[in-house]
């Protein structure tokens, strides 16, 4: 019976989100939702080492090697980003490689930190490698359309594509979860000592979150950018919109669950353009402290998100919950 | 009998302190050998030694002639050296969720893995609380949990670390079989307990540390009977040792 009603519920919502670009033609409504579903792919995937506690505000490392891999493919060489898609899901992976020798084995704050240093060494190395990146002035995705460019005359095609991306993620976060390595993940995140003692390797665990996670975030990186045109060093690792946005996301959403990161996303993300664009303008900055007032409240309030509050209303009745005591 | 676990001169310094020194012994199979000592004695480090927690100074730990010194922990439980930890801090999940975790490093599906994990959980007597989520399970409950945990990995050799301690009299009653049990199914046991009633009664030799060496070795009888353990737990003007 329950069963039932979620499938049915689900079914509505995808027909819904499938007909969205049918009924609403504005192209700033379809903008919004598409950069909801980015949001969501990008939280979900920032979300897998948090499966493991690992706490990153670098995510910007592997959303830069993504993006400019299939650029630089593209705009020097004229490659298919189709193809862009792999190397800059491989690029984005080698990135996650480097970053876990010295930071898998750091914990709490110190990976947290490393992470935004390699963020920021990338960042640099993308405005002095002009030759590659064209430094600051960054690359521009010439305008040929055609499924073979990712480049379309409308906005709809990116609405699906982004669709497509944040269930992909999401299903591949929830079967992560509940697979042996999501497993170890939560053990090492809830007492890494227990964890090894009872035969897991940490390590290869927290490597292999890190793995998913940089993939799928230089993956969601190329059709950002082919959605957007333009990629510069600023924007590509972006400390603001590419690692501090998902955390907080992730933070707001529920870090560590399912769920988390998608509710994080659809808050966050229309509430941060109308922020940007409101107050913003006012007193540039002061978007942030809302942000800022938002995230204390969480943390103070609701240390376990968003997600926390609604738990009540997915659990089934535990069965055994009432008799503390057996026999 | 033959050596299960033999350890040789074992010895961890944390800056002067010697926690643990020269420490030398060996565990039989199929016994239940006792570990006492006072607070600071070195018994936890002991244990964090043998699985690797924590890496050793000098010395050696070979299990059935493999040497583990060198080991990360995880290839120690793989080896068959299995733990519970003094302070129980179960997973946040459920307790058959706890108990599957370490059944995953053999099992990839989760199916199979349930499946053990229940098997486990009859044995400790936890079955009708697998759905519960363990903080709402009294102490001797999730003492039990930690012990499922450990037999999960399939250990030759189980390091009980004070399961019993702060436990009501009736709980230690009932917790206490189940060492006997554990045994019984084919696991050699090295646990550290602070209460002496069920310590003597329940381990076939005692091993015992003061001031991170070992003192004294031999049966509880001959154990209690030691000059040395008897000035090393009332502080008595010592005589030679």
């Amino acid at each position: 019976m329950r069963t039932n009603k979620i499938i049915v519920a689900a079914a509505i919502l995808a027909l819904g989100l499938l007909a969205v670009p049918l009924y609403f033609t504005s192209t700033f409504i379809l903008h919004m939702f598409t950069l909801v579903f980015f949001y969501i792919a990008l939280t979900a995937a920032w979300n897998i080492p948090a499966f493991g506690g690992k706490f990153s505000l670098g995510h910007a490392a592997f959303f830069g090697l993504g993006a400019y891999a299939a650029s630089i493919l593209y705009v020097k060489y004229g490659i298919s980003p189709l193809i862009g898609i792999f190397a800059g899901t491989v690029c984005a992976m080698l990135g996650g490689v480097i970053l876990s020798f010295p930071l898998i084995r750091l914990k709490g704050p110190f990976f947290t930190l490393a992470s935004i240093a390699f963020a920021e060494v990338l960042r640099m190395v993308a405005i002095d490698w002009r030759s590659m990146t064209n430094g600051s002035v960054g690359l521009n995705i010439p305008f040929k359309p055609g499924w073979l460019n990712l480049t379309f005359t409308s906005g709809m095609p990116f609405y699906y594509i982004a669709l497509g991306l944040a269930v992909l993620v999401i299903l591949l976060a929830w079967w992560i979860r509940s697979s042996a390595l999501g497993y170890h993940l939560r053990a090492a995140a809830a007492d890494e000592d227990a964890a090894k003692a009872l035969g897991i390797n940490t390590a290869k665990s927290h490597f292999f979150a890190l793995m998913w996670s940089s993939g799928l975030t230089g993956m969601i990186a190329v059709f950002y950018v082919f959605y957007n045109y333009v990629l510069e060093p600023g924007t590509a690792f972006s400390m603001d919109l590419f690692s501090l946005q998902p955390a907080m996301n992730g933070i707001i959403g529920g870090m560590g669950t399912v769920w988390g990161p998608v509710i994080g996303a659809i808050i966050m993300t229309p509430l941060g353009e109308f922020l940007r664009f409101y107050l913003g303008t006012i007193q540039q900055g002061l978007n942030f402290v809302v942000y800022g007032l938002m995230l204390i409240a969480v943390v103070n309030f609701v240390p376990g998100g968003i997600v926390s509050l609604m738990a009540p209303w997915f659990k089934k009745k535990k069965s055994g919950e009432s008799s503390a005591r057996d026999n | 009998m033959d050596d299960l676990l033999v350890v040789r001169n074992l010895t961890k310094n944390f800056g002067g302190l010697a926690a643990v020194s020269e420490v030398s012994f060996e565990v039989r199979r199929g016994e239940i050998l006792g570990l006492i000592g006072p607070n600071g004695a070195g018994k936890t480090t002991l244990f964090n030694l043998i699985s690797g927690l924590l890496a050793s100074n000098q010395g050696s730990i070979k299990l059935e002639g493999e040497d583990l010194t060198k080991m990360p922990p995880y290839r120690r439980s793989a080896m068959g050296v299995g733990r519970t930890f003094q302070v129980v801090r179960p997973f946040d999940m459920t307790v058959l969720e706890n108990v599957m975790v370490p059944i995953f490093t053999h099992y990839k599906s989760a199916k199979e893995a349930k499946g053990k994990a229940y098997e486990i959980l009859e044995m400790v007597r936890l079955e009708n609380m697998a759905d519960s989520m363990p903080s709402s399970l009294t102490l001797a409950q999730r003492k039990r949990i930690e012990v499922a945990r450990a037999l999960a990995t399939k250990p030759k050799l189980l390091l009980l670390d004070e399961v019993l301690a702060g436990l009501n009299p009736s709980e230690v009653a009932e917790n206490l079989p189940l060492i006997r049990q554990v045994r019984d199914s084919g696991v050699t046991i090295l646990f550290i307990e602070h209460l002496m009633d069920a310590m003597m009664a329940i381990s076939e030799r005692v091993l015992v540390m003061d001031q991170g060496a070992l003192i004294a070795c031999g049966t509880p009888d001959e154990v209690t009977s030691d000059q040395c353990v008897i000035t090393a737990y009332l502080g008595e003007e010592a005589p030679e040792c």
